[in-house]
């Protein structure tokens, strides 16, 4: 390939538009005659509407249009969060909608809807809810399981079931370790039992990992009209494609009813990954009233619609050999799942723990317990952030007592491209972890900084902390979508929604490499499902990268191959005696000859069939075969399923690495440094790369550090809804310089050789910092995030905590 | 106007807060027209009271009604009592000063200390005035029984120009007795209820805790509270009015200095019903004389 | 607490020229009017649809509320609507109260400093959650505290002057001011008076719904600096969660004249930790006359907490504040005039 695009820094298509505010993101949008709506939200964590709501005052208004209540919805699982709702089962659930000339008179109508709610009993706390006579969340039941149906081929079904652990379980327990009560998931590898009888130390921690609102920067806000019977719909989105296909059922209409329009969106971290359930706020209201209908979302009603990571309250047992090896992990995870869905928080957390340390034997134990809180979702490296920033602080005090180096234990225990990992133990593509940890040895030079270790300087303390992070970083089987047009413009069709992490042009590049194409002639079509989407994956778990590279690089090479077909028509002789580069299909070795592709895109439309889009693979999906219609006789299409092979499960690592200067008198954190070294894979976009890199590490920050749920447990209402009170980390609050290194090594396993990076820099940043402080306070660690400036003032002061191992409301 | 201070819990249920501060207005105002009221009607009743006063000798029935007897100490108020009365006044005189002045704008940080310990030394005070009434005073005196009623009637009809005279009460007479009931109503719904409120603040005698009942029943609790603290302030205006006027001042000093002369006692009590001169009361008396003394 | 929030009702908006017609705006509208500063304050209680004054006074148009001069009788005199930028930028605030001007240089962010201003620091509502969340407290015309149970989430709120309301004072410059011994000026029906900054604000055992002498119908219209502390020794602490937009969890503020390596007088002043700016007058009187040491450093702070009732989540602003006092008394004496 002559033209190299991936690995080199430019300019991403969308820059100007975001720089300069041309950018529209979903509130920005306007249409003619356009209502705006607002909602009312529940004031108690539980509870129901009794009797009906009232809201002729409201309707009399002048300059009030509608009400959306739950009657209005269209037919829903009763297990399922639904935009409104008669059943509120957290505090800010949005319980009706009211649309009207302005939100100044939505707001006021909304005050005079009188509603009568009968108050019903809450959960704030798993543990709590798992004690006999503790409280459910929900009137079904406490805890939420997959049930594998007893009827094969069915597909597996969330169930909500009442269980509460034995008295003599919380008694034996007492408080200090988790209770040994029932799991809803349990695998194990190897004899645990046996492991911890070969380690020679052993170390058994009570451990809680809070819960975290996604809080990205653009809130949830969405615009709808319908028009032609048709939805126009301008929500804010991680995922384009398959959000467009996923929630045509809930906003009552067919994916081909329905143009779903989102070119920008401002962040989600797994909130927005299949659209958001407001989405059907304005949809329904504007099919309601007959006019277009906004739903902006504020700062403070994101806190409630947005969604959080789950919480753990964990026992994890590590027994460690004389040379670190860990030789045996028991863990246990109590999963703070919310009042929907269940979440595979734990069961990421489970396959990340035994890829991270490969322990010899292991069991996981697991179990998610519903609570009256904001709903859970994933969120950035979900389980896995979790998982790291809760085992990473064990292995140091392992590697403490064991004398062995912090950087040498991860080594030690590192996976390679060989390892197996899971409770199924499959294989991997790649792991460069131990040349991560080389590089990142050189980056920080640990060799001197960890001399610095526990140094007091005036009243300062140093510290430092490294952390490995894995999570998966890919999926396959997606398709690609292209048109090589007769001006000589390469359109390029994606479904991957434009998040923010330039994945979307980034990925569209490949089409750039394999076709030796100049980047500058492709126009990139994204984010309108009216301009002809292919079948792509979610933005989401890391997965874009890998996945689009492939379906691009799919159809760009059976571009490349009509392009060559059409030459060797024309021009005579195989197909295989021709070559793409330099904008023309050419005799090989012969760049000159042969046919311009301006020119091969006129003949693919004289040709037709298969080299204009008319005929169109078997095997990519519908939603594409739906997509390419537009570009059907606008050139050469290039359309491919991504069918190449992949043997393994495919996982990126981040090594992190914090220096911290804690102030002995107050307590206060000071972060100094922050290096992260990644093996993902072929690097795309280094400036892209580095920012998903510290980005990642800085929302890791304020997990472990300042970001914290706070929940009144009598009332059951939260106060951290706005950025202020919640204390996300701001840019002021981490070091100017943060540096950065890339092992850089292709996967094998797919044709571009890129592995995903949006997910584990969090954990590697969150769990780097919890070490290094644990480092600063000579090894003291707290078994739980967020660590306070209050928390390390008492253990300076050797002061009492007012929490518990497992307290969750501080 | 409301009469009660409402407001909507965290999860926006109707709860009552307290009475509304108009309230303490009105009770001034009524304590304050009541007085004008019997200051307007009093010349009129002081008046007829002469006039009975002239009436035949036999009509000051019962023994030592001589004139040279008159003038006998007789105890009215043993010391113990009197003493009781004194502490508790301030106590009150305290506890409404403190309640009201802050919400009429005359603020000082130091109120709600001053209140709870005036309220704790009013409890102690109630509580020994309860058990020296019931086992050292004869509790009957205060109580007000079927021939009271009838009495207080009668009273009211003499008073609206009525001719028959009222009869002569015990040691209370009947408005007396009914102004006790009152306070003891109005003190019991406040101190009661003042008790629980000291859970909702800081004091060494019990822990916080402002959740020990739901907020619907603290609602009613300040409510209660503030019911009795009003009508407290209309009830210590009338007492003190009374205590003030001229006619009434052989009563103010009995509660000063403890006696009242056999003259007063005759002129104002029925001895059939109460009389400290017989050998029962008589006897009672001198024994807590002694007690005071010894 | 939620049923609707973001969304400010209507209110009739005013903006006088004049300090004069502010002042009769407030007194005609009385309880039903509102202040306008910056709105960093407002703004949350209005979109939240908790305070809903019928008129809003906005202060922002109003010149000689502006500005930092010199003062009558020495010193300098600043104006209410002076923006925490200004006052922190200021050359002769810096120079001879650099105290106010680090106090003010650690509000929140910059984007708020620029938009804040120091009247508004200062008169600035409490920041409890529970009273800001429209929970009906004492603060709010109620009769309970929320922050005071044996579960509330009080970490963030007062060890000393509780009287029912636990809340504290949440303004990084009062307590600066105070340890300045300046004095604010106050314009109200009868005309101008001036109020000790010490004096100026107040705890909820005298009035339980206001943090300051403020009575409606009245504004702060400037803060004098008198001349008698100007380029004393100074010392400003704040520590707080997060190193940007985030309110103290303790503050201290140190002024301290010293002649010949002897503290001649000195005015240390606590933050955070009541619902006042809180005058250290004990530790004063220990470090008062001393030459400064580490063990006077030590005591100091150690009298400064003394009396000291945390709740059940908040003891450790107990060492926090007598680290922070100590580190002042000792670092005041080491830095250097001006």
């Amino acid at each position: 390939m002559a033209r190299t695009y991936h690995g080199t820094n430019y300019t991403p298509p969308d820059h100007y538009a975001k720089v300069t505010g041309r950018a529209r993101y979903a509130e920005d949008w306007r249409a003619d005659g356009m209502l705006f709506a607002k909602c009312m939200l529940s004031p108690m964590p539980h509870c129901r509407v009794r009797g009906k709501i009232d809201a002729t005052a409201a309707l009399a208004m002048p300059g009030v249009h509608a009400i959306l209540t739950q009657e209005d919805l269209p037919e829903h699982d009763p297990l399922d969060e639904t935009c409104v709702t008669n059943e509120p089962l957290f505090e800010g659930q949005a319980i009706l909608a009211v649309a009207a000339d302005s939100e100044w008179i939505a707001a006021d109508a909304i005050e005079k809807i009188k509603v009568d709610l009968e108050p019903l009993p809450f959960a704030l706390d798993p543990l709590d809810s798992l004690r006999p006579g503790g409280p459910n969340a929900r009137r079904d039941g406490n805890v939420i399981v997959r049930d594998t149906p007893s009827e094969p081929g069915k597909p597996p079904k969330n169930v909500v079931k009442e269980q509460k652990w034995t008295a003599d379980a919380f008694a034996a327990a007492g408080g200090a370790r988790l209770p040994d009560g029932e799991a809803h998931v349990e695998w194990a590898i190897g004899d645990v039992g046996k492991g911890f009888e070969e380690a020679d130390f052993v170390i058994d921690r009570p451990l809680y990992h809070q819960s975290n609102t996604h809080h990205p920067l653009e809130p949830r806000s969405c615009m709808a009209y319908w028009q032609g019977g048709k939805l126009f719909l301008y929500p804010s989105t991680q995922s384009i494609t398959i959000t467009h296909a996923v929630t045509a059922a809930s906003l009552g209409v067919q994916p081909q009813d329905y143009v779903l329009i989102c070119e920008f969106c401002g962040g989600g971290f797994g909130s927005k990954i299949i659209g958001t359930v407001n989405m059907p706020i304005p949809a329904l209201l504007a099919k309601k009233t007959g006019r277009p209908v906004m739903h902006r979302v504020s700062r403070y009603e994101e806190n409630y619609m947005g969604r959080a990571r789950t919480g753990f309250q964990a026992q994890a047992k590590m027994g460690f050999r004389k040379d670190g090896r860990l030789v045996a992990l028991d863990l246990y995870l109590v999963q703070d799942n919310g009042p929907y869905s269940i979440q595979s928080d734990m069961n990421s957390a489970g396959a990340v723990a035994s890829l991270s340390y490969q322990p010899v034997n292991m069991r996981f134990r697991a179990v998610s317990v519903l609570t009256n809180t904001p709903p859970r979702f994933a969120q950035r490296a979900p389980g896995g952030a979790q998982i790291t920033a809760m085992l990473e602080p064990l292995l140091d005090a392992a590697a403490e007592k064991l004398g062995v180096d912090r950087l040498e234990m991860r080594r030690i225990n590192a996976p390679d491209s060989s390892s197996k990992f899971d409770g199924n133990q499959g294989p991997l593509t790649s792991a460069l972890v131990r040349e991560a940890i080389d590089k990142t040895k050189t980056l920080v030079d640990w060799d001197n900084v960890k001399k610095l270790s526990r140094q007091k300087k005036g009243t300062k303390v140093t510290g430092v902390g490294v952390a490995l992070s894995s999570y998966t970083a890919g999926a396959l089987g997606f398709d690609g979508l292209m048109v090589l047009r007769p001006d000589g413009k390469l359109e390029l069709h994606t479904g991957v929604g434009n998040l923010g992490t330039h994945s979307f042009s980034d990925t569209a590049r490949t089409a750039a490499e394999v076709l030796d194409f100049p980047w500058e002639k492709v126009e990139l079509i994204w984010g309108n499902t009216s301009k002809g989407l292919p079948w792509t994956s979610v933005q989401a778990g890391s997965m874009t990268t890998h996945s689009a590279t492939r379906a691009i690089h799919a159809a760009s090479m059976d571009l490349k191959k009509k392009l060559q077909e059409i030459a060797a028509k024309d021009l005579g002789g195989s197909p295989d005696a021709y070559e793409v580069s330099n904008e023309r299909v050419h005799r090989k070795g012969a760049p000159g000859s042969g046919m311009t592709l301006a020119k091969a895109a006129e003949r693919a439309i004289a040709l037709g069939g298969k080299f204009d889009g008319h005929e169109l693979p078997e095997d990519i999906n519908p939603y594409t075969k739906g997509g390419a219609q537009v570009v059907v006789g606008k050139g050469a299409v290039g359309v491919a399923k991504d069918n190449y092979e992949r043997a393994g499960s495919i996982y990126s690592f981040v090594v992190g690495f914090a220096r911290v200067e804690i102030d002995t008198e107050t307590g206060d954190v000071e972060i100094m440094d922050y290096a992260a070294v990644t093996d993902c894979g072929r690097v795309m976009n280094p400036r892209s790369l580095a920012a998903q890199l510290h980005g990642g590490a800085i929302q890791g920050f304020g997990m472990a550090l300042g970001q914290k749920w706070i929940f009144d447990p009598q009332w059951g209402q939260s106060f951290t809804h706005r950025f202020y009170s919640a204390r996300p980390p701001s840019i002021l609050d981490v070091p100017s310089v943060l540096k950065a290194d890339f092992v850089n090594v292709p996967d094998p396993h797919t044709p571009v050789g890129a592995k995903g990076i949006g997910e584990p820099p969090i954990g590697a940043g969150e769990a780097a910092l919890v070490c290094a402080i644990s480092d600063a306070l000579g090894g003291h660690q707290f078994g739980r995030t967020p660590i306070m400036l209050d928390m390390i003032l008492n253990a300076l002061e050797g002061r009492p905590d007012y929490y518990q191992p497992f307290t969750t409301l501080t | 106007m409301e009469l009660i201070q409402r407001t909507s819990n965290p999860w926006g249920q109707e709860v009552l807060v307290r009475i509304s501060w108009d309230l303490f207005f009105i009770a001034l105002a009524a304590g304050a027209l009541f007085c004008i009221i019997h200051l307007v009607l009093r010349p009129r009743w002081l008046k007829r009271e002469a006039a009975a006063a002239k009436a035949p000798a036999g009509f000051v029935s019962g023994s030592g009604a001589a004139s040279g007897a008159g003038s006998e100490r007789v105890v009215r108020h043993g010391l113990t009592a009197r003493l009781f009365h004194g502490v508790m006044a301030i106590a009150m005189i305290v506890l409404l000063l403190t309640g009201f002045l802050p919400k009429v704008g005359i603020q000082f940080g130091q109120w709600l200390t001053l209140h709870w310990i005036f309220g704790v030394v009013l409890i102690a005070s109630i509580v020994f005035h309860m058990i020296h009434a019931t086992f050292f005073l004869r509790l009957r005196d205060i109580l007000i029984g079927p021939r009271d009623v009838k009495e207080w009637f009668q009273e009211i009809r003499y008073m609206l120009g009525g001719s028959t005279p009222p009869a002569k009460p015990g040691k209370y007479p009947v408005d007396h007795k009914m102004y006790h009931a009152a306070v003891t109503v109005a003190g019991f719904a406040a101190m009661i209820t003042g008790v629980l409120m000291m859970f909702r603040i800081d004091t060494p005698i019990f822990a916080r805790n402002p959740y020990l009942y739901t907020d619907s029943t603290w609602g009613w609790i300040y409510v209660l509270h503030g019911v009795g603290g009003v009508l407290l302030v209309a009830l210590t205006i009338t007492h003190v009015y009374f205590a003030i006027l001229p006619e009434k001042r052989w009563i103010t000093r009995s509660m000063i200095k403890g006696w009242v002369t056999r003259g007063e006692l005759v002129a104002h009590h029925d001895p059939a019903r109460w009389d400290p001169g017989n050998a029962d009361d008589r006897a009672a008396a001198a024994a807590k004389i002694a007690r005071e003394s010894a | 607490m939620s049923m609707i929030r973001d969304m400010m009702p209507g209110f009739e908006l005013f903006q006088p020229a004049t300090a004069q017609d502010a002042v009769a705006l407030l007194e005609r509208y009385g309880d039903d009017a509102w202040a306008l500063a910056g709105g960093l304050d407002t703004f949350d209680w209005l979109k939240d649809r908790i305070k809903r004054p019928r008129a809003v006074v906005d202060l922002g148009a109003i010149e000689s509320l502006r500005g930092v001069r010199a003062a009558a009788g020495g010193g300098l005199e600043i104006g209410a609507m002076t923006t925490l930028t200004e006052v922190s930028r200021d050359a002769s605030v810096k120079e001879s109260y650099a105290l106010l001007a680090k106090a003010a240089g650690l509000v929140a962010t910059p984007q708020i400093r620029n938009q804040g201003t120091i009247g508004g620091n200062v008169c600035q509502d409490t920041r409890c959650w529970y009273y800001r969340g429209g929970w009906p407290c004492y603060r709010a015309g109620g009769n309970i505290c929320y922050a005071d149970t044996p579960a509330s989430m009080n970490r963030e709120h007062c060890v000393f002057g509780a009287s029912r309301c636990v809340a504290v004072n949440p303004s990084d410059t009062a307590g600066a001011l105070v340890a300045l011994d300046a004095s604010m000026v106050v314009l109200g029906r009868g005309g101008e008076k001036v109020v000790k900054a010490e004096e100026f604000f107040i705890g909820p055992a005298v009035d339980i719904t206001r943090m300051t002498v403020l009575r409606p119908g009245e504004m702060l219209t400037a803060i004098r600096l008198p001349a008698e502390w100007a380029g004393a020794h100074y010392y400003f602490e704040k520590a707080r969660d997060r190193q940007s937009w985030d309110f103290a969890l303790v503050s201290v503020a140190a002024a301290m004249k010293v002649e010949g390596g002897t503290v001649r007088d000195v005015r240390l002043v606590a933050n955070s930790v009541a619902p006042y700016p809180m005058r250290l007058k004990a530790a004063e009187a220990q470090v008062r006359g001393k030459t400064v040491d580490e063990r006077v450093a030590q005591s100091a702070g150690d009298i400064a907490v003394r009396g000291a009732r945390p709740l059940h989540q908040n003891s450790f602003k107990v060492p926090l504040m007598r680290n922070l006092v100590r580190r002042a008394v000792r670092e005041a004496t080491a830095t250097t005039t001006a």
